[in-house]
């Protein structure tokens, strides 16, 4: 086996090929890799879990609250200092509070069309929340121009429903900014409404912050 | 090997589905949802056992699983498949905990003792030399190869399964399996 893709005992292994279809040789191979395999799951544990895991877990959530979409609503409604500038569904809410709080210095578009809010104090620090749906990473940051494109800002999924969150503290102005997943791969963010060219094929998303104390 | 996961995971039970024991928790039922515990607690605690952990943390991570699912449950899209979506709150758990630098050390010596009836001196020596090589090899990888190559050669999922379940593309996993196979190519020649 070299790595090739196509190495049929590689097909065979991944399902995609029958040992009938390999080669003498290559069914030699095949042959050893199942025994191998074999011999490694024979080393993997396949114990039960403790009887007083379950005791446990009806415990734990007989002191937590139901779960329910209202609860969790309320949750999110009473999170302090939201700021939502890569909203996945945008509301008219979210909508009405970007108006208010980023018209300041003619930065948004013209008809809101930047689904954004914004809450900040007079120390003129903006807290950002970004968002990103992306449900098959390990993780996720965000990083920019204010972070010399770190990407040290990292993001949480605690629920793992793969909508993954954070929130920035961020200075009044213009930012270009990505998402950075996996520790490797650079995303733009695809509900950004403007971007700016980076010179390597690739588009930043623009934030643009006002002072919200002015 | 054990009966391959997915058997559990894709086909519910004849007394009650998924969907409508998710359904009596929701509208209530906390009690209900001691079905889906017991359903699913082995899977997931003999996978976060497979990812390396030591029973403690094992059981730590699968009754942080549970407990999360629960509190989140009405944000389970498809109710029918909740043992998938509770499988990958636990993969998470277990992705981060293996990253973490505070984790406590987990390796195949934690796991027990092959069974055997009375092994020679030469046979337990092999073992034990099969178990040092294997354990070196799975420590190169990254957890998301490990992972990829447990669901995929240890629990014998499909990929498509373990796709819908990690929510990554196929050709990704083979790459990631195709990399944790190469890691234990050294250990073909016993085999061979």
């Amino acid at each position: 086996m070299n790595g090739d893709a196509k190495d049929p005992v590689s097909r065979y292994l991944d399902g995609d090929l029958s040992r009938e279809a390999l080669a003498p040789g290559e069914r030699d191979e095949a042959e050893a890799w199942d025994r191998l395999l074999e011999g490694v799951r024979a080393q993997m544990p396949a114990a039960s879990a403790p009887r007083w895991l379950e005791q446990r877990v009806m415990a734990e959530i007989g002191r937590a609250p139901a779960p329910s979409p209202l609860r969790r609503l309320w949750t999110w409604l009473t999170r302090p200092l939201p700021l939502r500038v890569s909203p996945l569904a945008a509301g008219l809410a979210a909508a009405a509070v970007a108006a208010l709080a980023l018209v300041g210095e003619g930065l948004l578009p013209a008809r809101g069309g930047d689904p954004a809010s914004a809450s900040g104090t007079a120390t003129a620090t903006v807290f950002v929340q970004f968002v990103l749906e992306a449900p098959g990473a390990r993780s996720v940051a965000v990083g920019g121009d204010f972070d010399g494109w770190q990407g040290s800002h990292t993001l949480d999924d605690p629920d793992g429903d793969g909508v993954w969150t954070g929130r920035v503290p961020l200075r009044p102005g213009v930012h270009a900014y990505m998402f950075l997943v996996d520790g490797a791969e650079w995303v733009t963010d695809p509900h950004a409404q403007r971007w700016s060219d980076d010179g390597f094929g690739n588009r930043n998303a623009l934030l643009a912050l006002t002072d919200p104390s002015v | 090997m054990s009966e391959p996961a997915y058997v559990r995971l894709m086909e519910p039970p004849p007394e009650q589905s998924d969907a409508e024991v998710v359904r009596q928790v929701l509208a209530g039922d906390r009690d209900a949802y001691r079905v889906l515990v017991r359903r699913y607690g082995d899977l997931l605690y003999r996978h976060a056992l497979r990812m390396g952990g030591s029973p403690d943390v094992a059981s730590e991570l699968v009754q942080r699983a549970l407990v999360r699912g629960y509190q989140r449950l009405d944000g389970c899209r498809d109710p029918e498949r909740v043992g998938a979506w509770l499988f990958r709150i636990l993969s998470n758990l277990a992705l981060d905990h293996v990253r973490s630098p505070r984790r406590r050390d987990l390796a195949l010596d934690a796991l027990p003792d092959l069974p055997a009836g009375a092994p020679t001196p030469e046979a337990e020596t092999a073992r034990t030399e099969f178990r040092e090589r294997l354990e070196g090899a799975l420590a190169r990888l990254t957890p998301e190869q490990r992972e990829a190559f447990v669901l995929k050669h240890v629990e014998g999922l499909r990929y498509e399964e373990i796709g819908a379940m990690m929510g990554v593309s196929v050709p990704a996993l083979k790459m990631r399996v195709q990399r944790a196979r190469e890691a234990l190519r050294e250990l073909l020649e016993v085999y061979a």
